[in-house]
Protein backbone atom coordinates (compact mmCIF):
# COMPACT_ATOMS: atom_id res chain seq x y z
CA UNK A 1 0.00 0.00 0.00
CA UNK A 2 1.26 3.11 -1.04
CA UNK A 3 1.84 5.49 1.97
CA UNK A 4 3.06 8.38 -0.04
CA UNK A 5 2.31 9.42 -3.76
CA UNK A 6 3.44 12.26 -5.50
CA UNK A 7 1.77 13.35 -8.73
CA UNK A 8 3.29 15.46 -11.39
CA UNK A 9 5.13 17.60 -8.72
CA UNK A 10 6.55 20.64 -9.92
CA UNK A 11 8.75 23.59 -8.40
CA UNK A 12 9.40 26.73 -9.57
CA UNK A 13 11.27 29.84 -7.89
CA UNK A 14 10.80 33.24 -8.60
CA UNK A 15 14.27 35.35 -8.53
CA UNK A 16 13.44 38.70 -9.61
CA UNK A 17 12.03 38.65 -13.11
CA UNK A 18 13.87 35.25 -13.63
CA UNK A 19 11.89 32.07 -12.49
CA UNK A 20 13.88 28.84 -12.34
CA UNK A 21 12.26 25.43 -12.56
CA UNK A 22 13.63 22.84 -10.40
CA UNK A 23 11.27 19.97 -10.25
CA UNK A 24 9.19 19.29 -13.88
CA UNK A 25 6.76 16.67 -13.16
CA UNK A 26 8.03 14.26 -10.85
CA UNK A 27 5.53 11.16 -9.75
CA UNK A 28 6.29 8.44 -7.12
CA UNK A 29 4.81 6.38 -4.72
CA UNK A 30 6.43 5.26 -1.48
CA UNK A 31 4.86 2.21 0.19
CA UNK A 32 5.15 0.66 4.16
CA UNK A 33 8.00 -1.14 4.64
CA UNK A 34 10.09 -0.52 1.28
CA UNK A 35 13.88 1.38 1.32
CA UNK A 36 13.82 3.67 -1.91
CA UNK A 37 17.06 5.60 -2.36
CA UNK A 38 17.22 8.85 -4.65
CA UNK A 39 20.43 9.61 -6.49
CA UNK A 40 21.36 12.46 -8.67
CA UNK A 41 24.13 14.87 -9.22
CA UNK A 42 24.18 18.14 -7.07
CA UNK A 43 21.42 20.86 -8.31
CA UNK A 44 19.28 18.02 -9.98
CA UNK A 45 16.24 18.80 -7.46
CA UNK A 46 16.81 16.24 -4.71
CA UNK A 47 16.79 17.71 -1.65
CA UNK A 48 14.05 20.21 -3.19
CA UNK A 49 12.13 16.85 -4.01
CA UNK A 50 12.72 15.55 -0.26
CA UNK A 51 11.18 18.93 1.20
CA UNK A 52 8.62 18.79 -0.63
CA UNK A 53 7.41 14.99 0.03
CA UNK A 54 8.41 15.72 3.67
CA UNK A 55 6.40 18.32 4.09
CA UNK A 56 8.43 21.49 4.28
CA UNK A 57 8.03 22.94 1.16
CA UNK A 58 4.75 23.54 -0.93
CA UNK A 59 4.79 22.64 -4.47
CA UNK A 60 3.95 24.98 -7.51
CA UNK A 61 1.99 21.93 -9.30
CA UNK A 62 0.87 18.59 -8.64
CA UNK A 63 -0.79 16.40 -6.24
CA UNK A 64 0.78 14.68 -2.76
CA UNK A 65 -1.29 12.97 -0.51
CA UNK A 66 0.37 10.71 2.59
CA UNK A 67 -1.83 8.14 4.00
CA UNK A 68 -4.24 8.98 1.27
CA UNK A 69 -4.93 12.12 2.37
CA UNK A 70 -4.35 15.11 0.40
CA UNK A 71 -1.51 17.72 1.68
CA UNK A 72 -2.56 21.07 1.35
CA UNK A 73 -0.14 24.55 1.26
CA UNK A 74 -0.84 26.19 4.04
CA UNK A 75 1.70 26.40 6.52
CA UNK A 76 0.07 25.07 9.65
CA UNK A 77 -1.42 22.16 7.81
CA UNK A 78 2.17 21.49 6.56
CA UNK A 79 3.56 21.54 9.98
CA UNK A 80 0.30 19.47 11.60
CA UNK A 81 1.12 16.66 8.58
CA UNK A 82 5.07 17.09 8.98
CA UNK A 83 4.04 16.25 13.09
CA UNK A 84 2.31 12.98 12.73
CA UNK A 85 3.19 11.39 9.72
CA UNK A 86 7.37 12.04 8.96
CA UNK A 87 10.36 11.19 10.65
CA UNK A 88 13.31 13.61 9.31
CA UNK A 89 17.32 12.11 9.52
CA UNK A 90 19.34 15.43 8.38
CA UNK A 91 23.15 14.87 6.73
CA UNK A 92 24.66 17.25 9.75
CA UNK A 93 22.38 15.63 12.70
CA UNK A 94 20.81 18.86 13.56
CA UNK A 95 20.44 17.54 17.34
CA UNK A 96 19.62 19.64 20.06
CA UNK A 97 22.97 20.79 21.59
CA UNK A 98 21.52 21.78 24.92
CA UNK A 99 20.10 18.62 25.21
CA UNK A 100 21.88 15.03 25.93
CA UNK A 101 20.64 12.25 23.65
CA UNK A 102 17.70 11.32 25.55
CA UNK A 103 16.04 14.45 25.82
CA UNK A 104 16.50 15.07 22.19
CA UNK A 105 14.48 11.94 21.36
CA UNK A 106 12.10 12.82 24.27
CA UNK A 107 11.89 16.68 22.86
CA UNK A 108 10.50 15.49 19.86
CA UNK A 109 7.71 13.09 21.23
CA UNK A 110 6.89 15.76 23.07
CA UNK A 111 6.24 17.87 20.31
CA UNK A 112 4.45 15.05 18.75
CA UNK A 113 1.83 15.32 21.84
CA UNK A 114 3.43 12.68 24.32
CA UNK A 115 4.31 14.03 27.17
CA UNK A 116 5.30 12.68 30.84
CA UNK A 117 7.02 9.63 31.77
CA UNK A 118 5.61 7.93 29.19
CA UNK A 119 7.27 10.21 26.62
CA UNK A 120 10.51 9.24 28.80
CA UNK A 121 9.90 5.61 28.42
CA UNK A 122 9.80 5.70 25.00
CA UNK A 123 12.48 7.84 24.44
CA UNK A 124 14.65 5.42 26.26
CA UNK A 125 13.02 2.45 24.36
CA UNK A 126 13.70 4.10 21.15
CA UNK A 127 17.66 4.83 22.42
CA UNK A 128 17.97 1.39 22.92
CA UNK A 129 16.38 0.38 19.70
CA UNK A 130 19.46 2.12 17.87
CA UNK A 131 21.93 0.69 20.70
CA UNK A 132 22.40 3.88 22.43
CA UNK A 133 20.36 3.62 25.79
CA UNK A 134 24.40 3.11 27.76
CA UNK A 135 24.93 6.81 26.12
CA UNK A 136 21.55 8.88 26.89
CA UNK A 137 22.91 11.00 28.90
CA UNK A 138 25.41 12.35 26.94
CA UNK A 139 25.41 15.79 24.98
CA UNK A 140 25.72 15.48 21.26
CA UNK A 141 29.49 17.06 21.45
CA UNK A 142 30.49 14.08 23.72
CA UNK A 143 29.26 11.53 21.14
CA UNK A 144 31.15 10.13 17.90
CA UNK A 145 29.49 10.82 14.59
CA UNK A 146 27.83 7.78 14.02
CA UNK A 147 26.23 7.93 17.44
CA UNK A 148 24.83 11.41 16.99
CA UNK A 149 23.60 9.85 13.67
CA UNK A 150 21.73 7.26 15.66
CA UNK A 151 20.30 9.58 18.22
CA UNK A 152 19.16 11.16 15.05
CA UNK A 153 17.54 8.45 13.42
CA UNK A 154 15.53 7.60 16.86
CA UNK A 155 14.25 10.84 17.44
CA UNK A 156 13.11 10.33 13.26
CA UNK A 157 11.09 7.24 14.78
CA UNK A 158 9.23 8.96 17.42
CA UNK A 159 5.66 8.24 17.32
CA UNK A 160 5.83 6.13 14.66
CA UNK A 161 5.84 8.15 11.43
CA UNK A 162 4.64 6.41 8.22
CA UNK A 163 7.29 8.21 6.21
CA UNK A 164 11.08 8.71 7.08
CA UNK A 165 12.88 10.44 5.11
CA UNK A 166 16.57 10.75 5.48
CA UNK A 167 19.43 13.53 3.50
CA UNK A 168 22.48 11.97 3.14
CA UNK A 169 22.45 10.29 6.09
CA UNK A 170 26.00 9.05 6.00
CA UNK A 171 27.88 11.93 4.38
CA UNK A 172 29.71 13.10 7.64
CA UNK A 173 30.45 9.29 8.46
CA UNK A 174 33.24 7.57 7.64
CA UNK A 175 32.63 4.58 5.40
CA UNK A 176 32.52 1.71 8.14
CA UNK A 177 30.41 3.60 10.24
CA UNK A 178 28.21 4.82 7.60
CA UNK A 179 27.39 1.24 6.29
CA UNK A 180 26.48 0.35 9.69
CA UNK A 181 24.25 3.40 9.91
CA UNK A 182 22.51 2.71 6.87
CA UNK A 183 22.07 -1.57 7.94
CA UNK A 184 20.65 0.18 11.04
CA UNK A 185 18.31 2.58 9.64
CA UNK A 186 17.41 -0.50 6.57
CA UNK A 187 16.48 -2.73 9.83
CA UNK A 188 14.26 -0.41 11.64
CA UNK A 189 12.68 0.62 8.54
CA UNK A 190 11.43 -3.21 7.61
CA UNK A 191 11.06 -4.24 11.17
CA UNK A 192 8.39 -1.32 12.15
CA UNK A 193 6.77 -1.34 7.94
CA UNK A 194 7.63 2.11 7.61
CA UNK A 195 8.62 3.68 4.19
CA UNK A 196 12.23 4.82 3.96
CA UNK A 197 13.37 7.62 1.36
CA UNK A 198 17.23 8.17 1.27
CA UNK A 199 18.72 10.91 -0.80
CA UNK A 200 22.37 10.12 -1.16
CA UNK A 201 25.50 10.96 -3.83
CA UNK A 202 26.79 7.44 -2.43
CA UNK A 203 26.27 4.56 -4.63
CA UNK A 204 26.74 2.58 -1.65
CA UNK A 205 23.71 3.40 0.13
CA UNK A 206 22.37 1.86 -2.85
CA UNK A 207 23.08 -1.76 -1.51
CA UNK A 208 20.75 -1.30 1.39
CA UNK A 209 17.83 -0.35 -1.33
CA UNK A 210 14.40 -2.29 -3.13
CA UNK A 211 13.94 0.32 -5.51
CA UNK A 212 16.66 3.49 -6.76
CA UNK A 213 15.24 6.22 -8.29
CA UNK A 214 17.39 8.86 -10.31
CA UNK A 215 16.55 12.15 -10.68
CA UNK A 216 18.64 14.67 -13.36
CA UNK A 217 17.25 18.31 -13.96
CA UNK A 218 13.92 18.20 -12.44
CA UNK A 219 13.19 14.75 -13.48
CA UNK A 220 13.15 11.16 -12.01
CA UNK A 221 14.53 9.00 -14.69
CA UNK A 222 12.71 5.87 -15.55
CA UNK B 1 8.09 17.59 29.19
CA UNK B 2 11.77 18.49 28.15
CA UNK B 3 12.51 22.43 29.03
CA UNK B 4 14.53 23.54 26.03
CA UNK B 5 14.01 26.77 26.61
CA UNK B 6 15.74 26.79 30.15
CA UNK B 7 18.36 24.50 28.57
CA UNK B 8 18.96 26.81 25.89
CA UNK B 9 19.62 29.34 27.91
CA UNK B 10 21.39 27.98 30.36
CA UNK B 11 24.10 26.70 27.45
CA UNK B 12 25.45 30.12 27.59
CA UNK B 13 25.56 30.72 31.22
CA UNK B 14 27.77 34.24 29.98
CA UNK B 15 24.66 35.86 27.74
CA UNK B 16 21.97 34.12 30.88
CA UNK B 17 23.87 36.01 33.38
CA UNK B 18 24.40 39.32 31.36
CA UNK B 19 20.54 39.24 30.40
CA UNK B 20 19.27 38.46 34.16
CA UNK B 21 21.53 41.19 35.31
CA UNK B 22 20.24 43.74 32.59
CA UNK B 23 17.16 42.92 34.26
CA UNK B 24 18.01 42.90 38.13
CA UNK B 25 19.66 46.35 36.83
CA UNK B 26 16.79 47.96 35.96
CA UNK B 27 14.37 46.89 38.02
CA UNK B 28 16.97 48.12 41.19
CA UNK B 29 17.03 51.36 39.15
CA UNK B 30 13.70 51.65 39.25
CA UNK B 31 12.63 50.17 42.73
CA UNK B 32 15.13 52.78 44.03
CA UNK B 33 14.35 55.93 41.76
CA UNK B 34 10.28 55.46 42.53
CA UNK B 35 11.63 54.34 46.46
CA UNK B 36 13.58 57.62 46.73
CA UNK B 37 10.44 59.37 45.30
CA UNK B 38 8.06 58.37 47.64
CA UNK B 39 10.83 58.71 50.87
CA UNK B 40 11.02 62.12 49.72
CA UNK B 41 7.70 63.05 49.29
CA UNK B 42 6.71 60.91 52.17
CA UNK B 43 8.97 63.75 54.42
CA UNK B 44 6.71 66.41 52.74
CA UNK B 45 4.28 65.62 54.85
CA UNK B 46 4.94 63.85 57.67
CA UNK B 47 4.16 66.62 60.02
CA UNK B 48 0.51 66.35 58.59
CA UNK B 49 0.29 62.59 58.97
CA UNK B 50 1.44 62.69 62.20
CA UNK B 51 -0.66 65.27 63.63
CA UNK B 52 -3.43 64.30 65.54
CA UNK B 53 -5.68 66.98 63.56
CA UNK B 54 -8.71 65.99 61.54
CA UNK B 55 -8.99 69.63 59.66
CA UNK B 56 -6.20 72.14 58.71
CA UNK B 57 -7.08 75.94 58.43
CA UNK B 58 -4.95 77.44 56.07
CA UNK B 59 -4.41 80.88 54.85
CA UNK B 60 -5.37 81.49 50.96
CA UNK B 61 -3.35 79.91 48.15
CA UNK B 62 -0.83 77.83 51.08
CA UNK B 63 0.64 75.82 48.35
CA UNK B 64 2.87 73.56 51.73
CA UNK B 65 2.56 72.85 55.03
CA UNK B 66 6.61 74.64 55.07
CA UNK B 67 5.82 77.73 53.06
CA UNK B 68 3.24 79.24 55.44
CA UNK B 69 1.50 82.19 55.30
CA UNK B 70 0.09 83.76 58.34
CA UNK B 71 -3.52 85.33 59.23
CA UNK B 72 -4.77 86.29 62.83
CA UNK B 73 -4.93 83.68 65.63
CA UNK B 74 -7.91 85.04 67.01
CA UNK B 75 -9.37 83.13 63.97
CA UNK B 76 -9.28 80.05 66.22
CA UNK B 77 -12.36 81.36 68.08
CA UNK B 78 -15.07 80.98 65.10
CA UNK B 79 -13.22 77.60 64.93
CA UNK B 80 -14.31 76.03 68.44
CA UNK B 81 -17.40 77.67 67.79
CA UNK B 82 -18.41 75.98 64.95
CA UNK B 83 -20.87 72.70 66.02
CA UNK B 84 -18.56 69.14 65.23
CA UNK B 85 -15.36 70.82 66.36
CA UNK B 86 -14.13 69.21 69.30
CA UNK B 87 -10.96 71.63 69.33
CA UNK B 88 -9.20 73.71 67.93
CA UNK B 89 -5.37 75.22 67.99
CA UNK B 90 -3.03 77.38 66.52
CA UNK B 91 -0.18 75.95 64.78
CA UNK B 92 3.02 78.55 63.68
CA UNK B 93 5.36 77.01 60.82
CA UNK B 94 8.05 79.46 60.16
CA UNK B 95 11.65 79.43 59.13
CA UNK B 96 14.40 80.97 61.47
CA UNK B 97 18.22 80.70 61.64
CA UNK B 98 20.18 79.00 63.57
CA UNK B 99 23.65 79.82 64.59
CA UNK B 100 26.09 77.12 64.77
CA UNK B 101 28.91 77.03 67.24
CA UNK B 102 31.61 77.81 64.74
CA UNK B 103 29.63 81.23 64.03
CA UNK B 104 27.98 79.77 60.84
CA UNK B 105 24.28 80.17 60.26
CA UNK B 106 21.50 77.31 59.42
CA UNK B 107 18.06 77.85 58.38
CA UNK B 108 15.50 75.81 60.30
CA UNK B 109 11.58 75.04 59.59
CA UNK B 110 9.88 75.71 63.53
CA UNK B 111 6.67 74.12 64.36
CA UNK B 112 5.21 76.54 67.25
CA UNK B 113 2.34 74.92 69.34
CA UNK B 114 0.63 76.39 72.81
CA UNK B 115 -0.19 72.47 73.44
CA UNK B 116 2.27 69.65 71.92
CA UNK B 117 0.69 67.20 73.53
CA UNK B 118 -2.75 67.32 72.10
CA UNK B 119 -1.57 67.53 68.45
CA UNK B 120 0.85 64.87 68.91
CA UNK B 121 3.88 66.42 67.75
CA UNK B 122 6.79 65.53 67.96
CA UNK B 123 5.12 61.89 67.37
CA UNK B 124 8.75 60.03 68.48
CA UNK B 125 10.72 61.73 71.41
CA UNK B 126 13.81 60.71 72.11
CA UNK B 127 14.90 62.52 75.07
CA UNK B 128 13.34 65.36 77.06
CA UNK B 129 9.69 65.92 77.96
CA UNK B 130 7.97 67.90 75.02
CA UNK B 131 5.80 70.34 77.56
CA UNK B 132 9.15 71.66 78.64
CA UNK B 133 8.96 74.26 75.86
CA UNK B 134 6.25 76.21 77.42
CA UNK B 135 8.47 76.82 80.65
CA UNK B 136 10.48 79.16 79.17
CA UNK B 137 13.46 79.78 76.54
CA UNK B 138 13.40 76.07 75.19
CA UNK B 139 14.05 74.23 71.89
CA UNK B 140 13.55 70.84 70.53
CA UNK B 141 15.32 69.55 68.47
CA UNK B 142 15.25 66.56 65.75
CA UNK B 143 18.23 64.06 65.81
CA UNK B 144 18.52 64.54 61.45
CA UNK B 145 19.31 67.90 62.13
CA UNK B 146 22.68 66.58 63.35
CA UNK B 147 23.89 66.40 59.62
CA UNK B 148 23.17 69.89 59.21
CA UNK B 149 23.81 71.88 62.65
CA UNK B 150 26.43 69.15 63.80
CA UNK B 151 26.54 67.21 66.61
CA UNK B 152 24.05 68.59 70.18
CA UNK B 153 22.57 66.81 72.90
CA UNK B 154 19.96 67.64 75.41
CA UNK B 155 21.00 70.87 77.79
CA UNK B 156 23.40 72.18 74.99
CA UNK B 157 22.46 75.50 73.92
CA UNK B 158 21.88 77.12 70.51
CA UNK B 159 20.98 80.55 69.25
CA UNK B 160 17.77 81.28 67.60
CA UNK B 161 16.66 84.36 65.71
CA UNK B 162 19.78 85.64 68.35
CA UNK B 163 18.29 84.23 71.38
CA UNK B 164 20.01 81.86 73.69
CA UNK B 165 18.00 78.86 73.48
CA UNK B 166 18.15 75.67 75.44
CA UNK B 167 18.07 72.31 74.17
CA UNK B 168 15.43 70.62 76.22
CA UNK B 169 14.97 67.34 74.36
CA UNK B 170 15.25 65.57 70.85
CA UNK B 171 12.52 64.26 68.39
CA UNK B 172 12.75 61.69 65.74
CA UNK B 173 11.70 61.01 62.38
CA UNK B 174 10.53 64.75 61.73
CA UNK B 175 11.56 66.00 58.72
CA UNK B 176 11.14 68.30 56.04
CA UNK B 177 11.09 68.03 52.12
CA UNK B 178 13.85 70.48 51.72
CA UNK B 179 15.87 68.67 54.45
CA UNK B 180 16.21 71.95 56.72
CA UNK B 181 15.98 70.90 59.94
CA UNK B 182 12.55 70.74 62.00
CA UNK B 183 12.61 72.08 65.72
CA UNK B 184 9.79 72.86 68.09
CA UNK B 185 9.38 75.42 69.87
CA UNK B 186 6.35 77.11 72.36
CA UNK B 187 3.87 78.90 70.44
CA UNK B 188 4.51 82.61 72.30
CA UNK B 189 7.78 81.82 72.19
CA UNK B 190 8.31 81.92 68.20
CA UNK B 191 6.08 85.07 68.11
CA UNK B 192 8.15 86.91 70.86
CA UNK B 193 11.33 85.86 68.59
CA UNK B 194 9.61 87.22 65.08
CA UNK B 195 7.26 89.44 66.25
CA UNK B 196 6.92 91.42 62.81
CA UNK B 197 5.59 88.48 61.35
CA UNK B 198 3.91 86.49 63.66
CA UNK B 199 2.61 89.10 66.91
CA UNK B 200 -0.94 87.87 67.00
CA UNK B 201 -0.08 85.37 63.96
CA UNK B 202 -0.69 82.06 63.27
CA UNK B 203 -0.26 79.67 60.35
CA UNK B 204 -2.51 76.92 60.39
CA UNK B 205 -5.24 76.01 62.61
CA UNK B 206 -5.35 72.58 63.76
CA UNK B 207 -8.92 71.10 63.95
CA UNK B 208 -10.08 68.11 65.73
CA UNK B 209 -13.48 66.84 65.29
CA UNK B 210 -16.23 65.69 67.57
CA UNK B 211 -16.96 61.93 67.85
CA UNK B 212 -19.67 61.14 64.79
CA UNK B 213 -19.37 64.83 63.37
CA UNK B 214 -19.67 64.85 59.31
CA UNK B 215 -16.26 66.26 58.28
CA UNK B 216 -17.72 67.65 54.78
CA UNK B 217 -20.64 69.93 56.59
CA UNK B 218 -17.74 71.12 59.30
CA UNK B 219 -15.58 71.92 56.55
CA UNK B 220 -18.40 73.64 54.87
CA UNK B 221 -19.40 75.78 57.82
CA UNK B 222 -15.72 76.69 58.30
CA UNK B 223 -15.26 77.67 55.16
CA UNK B 224 -18.59 80.23 55.32
CA UNK B 225 -17.22 81.81 58.31
CA UNK B 226 -13.71 81.93 57.45
CA UNK B 227 -14.20 82.95 53.01
CA UNK B 228 -10.92 84.03 53.36
CA UNK B 229 -8.96 80.92 54.54
CA UNK B 230 -8.79 77.16 53.13
CA UNK B 231 -9.61 74.17 54.78
CA UNK B 232 -8.97 70.94 54.29
CA UNK B 233 -9.09 67.43 55.32
CA UNK B 234 -5.78 66.01 56.46
CA UNK B 235 -5.44 64.17 53.19
CA UNK B 236 -6.38 66.97 51.20
CA UNK B 237 -3.96 68.72 53.07
CA UNK B 238 -1.07 65.87 52.40
CA UNK B 239 -1.94 65.43 48.86
CA UNK B 240 -1.88 69.43 48.18
CA UNK B 241 1.52 69.85 49.68
CA UNK B 242 2.83 66.85 47.74
CA UNK B 243 1.73 67.88 44.40
CA UNK B 244 3.33 71.17 45.33
CA UNK B 245 6.79 69.47 45.53
CA UNK B 246 6.33 66.97 42.54
CA UNK B 247 4.80 70.11 40.01
CA UNK B 248 7.49 72.67 40.79
CA UNK B 249 10.80 71.13 41.78
CA UNK B 250 11.38 68.40 38.49
CA UNK B 251 11.15 65.68 41.26
CA UNK B 252 7.99 64.21 39.22
CA UNK B 253 9.76 64.46 36.23
CA UNK B 254 13.10 62.86 37.65
CA UNK B 255 11.23 60.07 38.79
CA UNK B 256 9.56 59.92 35.81
CA UNK B 257 12.47 59.95 33.15
CA UNK B 258 14.10 57.46 36.18
CA UNK B 259 11.83 54.68 35.54
CA UNK B 260 11.40 55.20 31.79
CA UNK B 261 15.41 55.20 31.43
CA UNK B 262 15.82 51.50 33.99
CA UNK B 263 12.29 50.30 31.65
CA UNK B 264 14.50 51.05 28.13
CA UNK B 265 17.58 49.54 29.68
CA UNK B 266 15.57 46.64 30.97
CA UNK B 267 13.86 46.30 27.41
CA UNK B 268 17.25 46.78 25.07
CA UNK B 269 19.12 44.78 27.17
CA UNK B 270 16.55 41.68 27.39
CA UNK B 271 15.37 42.22 23.53
CA UNK B 272 19.00 42.29 22.62
CA UNK B 273 20.36 38.93 24.56
CA UNK B 274 17.20 37.35 23.35
CA UNK B 275 17.78 38.17 19.84
CA UNK B 276 21.30 37.75 19.32
CA UNK B 277 20.49 34.02 21.37
CA UNK B 278 17.89 33.45 18.56
CA UNK B 279 19.76 33.68 16.21
CA UNK B 280 22.64 31.91 16.95
CA UNK B 281 20.30 29.43 17.75
CA UNK B 282 18.05 29.75 14.87
CA UNK B 283 18.97 26.34 13.02
CA UNK B 284 17.52 24.39 16.15
CA UNK B 285 14.28 26.39 15.21
CA UNK B 286 14.40 25.54 12.03
CA UNK B 287 14.91 21.88 13.53
CA UNK B 288 11.92 21.97 15.98
CA UNK B 289 9.94 23.34 12.90
CA UNK B 290 11.18 20.12 10.76
CA UNK B 291 10.23 17.56 13.51
CA UNK B 292 6.36 18.73 13.76
CA UNK B 293 6.89 22.17 15.79
CA UNK B 294 4.97 24.95 15.06
CA UNK B 295 5.48 28.57 15.37
CA UNK B 296 3.70 28.80 18.49
CA UNK B 297 6.12 26.00 20.22
CA UNK B 298 9.04 28.55 19.14
CA UNK B 299 6.73 30.87 21.11
CA UNK B 300 6.28 29.29 23.78
CA UNK B 301 10.06 28.54 24.08
CA UNK B 302 10.97 32.12 23.52
CA UNK B 303 8.23 33.47 26.25
CA UNK B 304 9.33 30.91 28.51
CA UNK B 305 12.79 32.28 28.57
CA UNK B 306 11.31 35.99 28.75
CA UNK B 307 9.61 34.58 31.71
CA UNK B 308 12.88 33.02 33.27
CA UNK B 309 14.78 36.01 32.80
CA UNK B 310 11.92 38.68 34.29
CA UNK B 311 11.54 36.50 37.57
CA UNK B 312 15.16 36.13 38.19
CA UNK B 313 16.17 39.36 37.25
CA UNK B 314 13.04 41.08 38.96
CA UNK B 315 14.00 39.02 42.15
CA UNK B 316 17.93 39.75 42.13
CA UNK B 317 17.05 43.58 41.68
CA UNK B 318 14.65 43.61 44.60
CA UNK B 319 17.50 42.49 46.18
CA UNK B 320 19.50 44.75 45.28
CA UNK B 321 17.05 47.66 45.75
CA UNK B 322 16.50 46.27 49.59
CA UNK B 323 20.65 46.55 50.03
CA UNK B 324 20.38 49.97 49.12
CA UNK B 325 18.39 50.56 52.11
CA UNK B 326 20.83 51.15 54.64
CA UNK B 327 23.52 53.79 52.59
CA UNK B 328 20.12 55.74 51.57
CA UNK B 329 18.86 56.18 55.44
CA UNK B 330 22.99 56.82 56.46
CA UNK B 331 22.20 59.56 54.22
CA UNK B 332 19.07 60.81 55.59
CA UNK B 333 16.98 59.53 52.96
CA UNK B 334 14.30 57.44 52.85
CA UNK B 335 13.83 54.12 50.34
CA UNK B 336 10.06 53.60 50.39
CA UNK B 337 8.58 50.58 48.38
CA UNK B 338 5.49 49.31 49.09
CA UNK B 339 4.04 46.04 48.40
CA UNK B 340 1.56 47.67 45.38
CA UNK B 341 4.92 48.99 44.06
CA UNK B 342 6.86 46.04 43.97
CA UNK B 343 3.91 44.26 43.05
CA UNK B 344 3.31 46.84 39.74
CA UNK B 345 7.12 46.16 39.03
CA UNK B 346 7.22 42.58 38.62
CA UNK B 347 4.13 42.51 36.76
CA UNK B 348 5.79 44.89 34.54
CA UNK B 349 9.32 43.23 34.66
CA UNK B 350 7.17 40.15 33.37
CA UNK B 351 5.08 41.99 30.31
CA UNK B 352 8.28 44.49 29.32
CA UNK B 353 10.45 41.18 29.24
CA UNK B 354 7.63 39.24 27.19
CA UNK B 355 7.34 42.39 24.86
CA UNK B 356 10.96 42.07 24.27
CA UNK B 357 10.96 38.73 23.53
CA UNK B 358 8.70 39.73 20.46
CA UNK B 359 11.23 41.30 18.69
CA UNK B 360 12.38 37.11 18.58
CA UNK B 361 8.93 36.54 17.64
CA UNK B 362 8.70 37.91 14.32
CA UNK B 363 12.03 36.68 13.45
CA UNK B 364 11.30 33.10 14.15
CA UNK B 365 8.03 32.89 12.50
CA UNK B 366 9.82 33.15 9.28
CA UNK B 367 12.20 30.63 10.28
CA UNK B 368 12.54 28.41 7.11
CA UNK B 369 12.63 24.71 8.33
CA UNK B 370 14.61 23.69 5.40
CA UNK B 371 17.74 25.44 6.55
CA UNK B 372 18.33 22.19 8.21
CA UNK B 373 19.20 21.00 4.99
CA UNK B 374 21.70 22.98 4.09
CA UNK B 375 25.59 22.99 5.56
Amino acid sequence: MAVLEARDITKTYQEGVQETTVLRGVSMDLHAGEVVTLEGPSGSGKTTLLQILGCILSPSGGDLRIQQKPVEGRSSHLAAVRRRNIGFVFQQFNLFPSLNALENVQYALNLKGLKGPAAKQEARALLDAVGLLDRAGYLPRDLSGGQKQRVAIARALACKPAVLLADEPTANLDSAVGAQILELFRDLAKRENRALLVVTHDPKVRSIADRVLQIHDGRLRP
Amino acid sequence: MVDLALKILLHDKLRFTITVAGVAFAVALVLSQVGLFFGLLSNATLTIRHANADLWVTSHNTPNVDFAHQFPETYVNRVRSVPGVARAGNLIVTFMNITLPNGAEEGGVFYALEDFGAWNLPWTVKEGDIQDLRRGEFIFLDESAKRRLGDFATGDYREVQHNRLRIAGVSQEAKSFTTTPVSFIDFRRAQEMNPDLLKGNTSYILVKLAPGADAAAVKAELHRRLPFNDVYTSNEWATKSEAYWIKNTGIGLNAFLAVFLGVLVGVVVVAQTLYTSTMEHIKEFGTVKAIGGSNADIYRILARQATIAAVLGFLLGLGLAFAQKPAVEAMNLKLIMPASTISVVAVGTLLLCLASAMVSFRKVANVDPGLVFRS
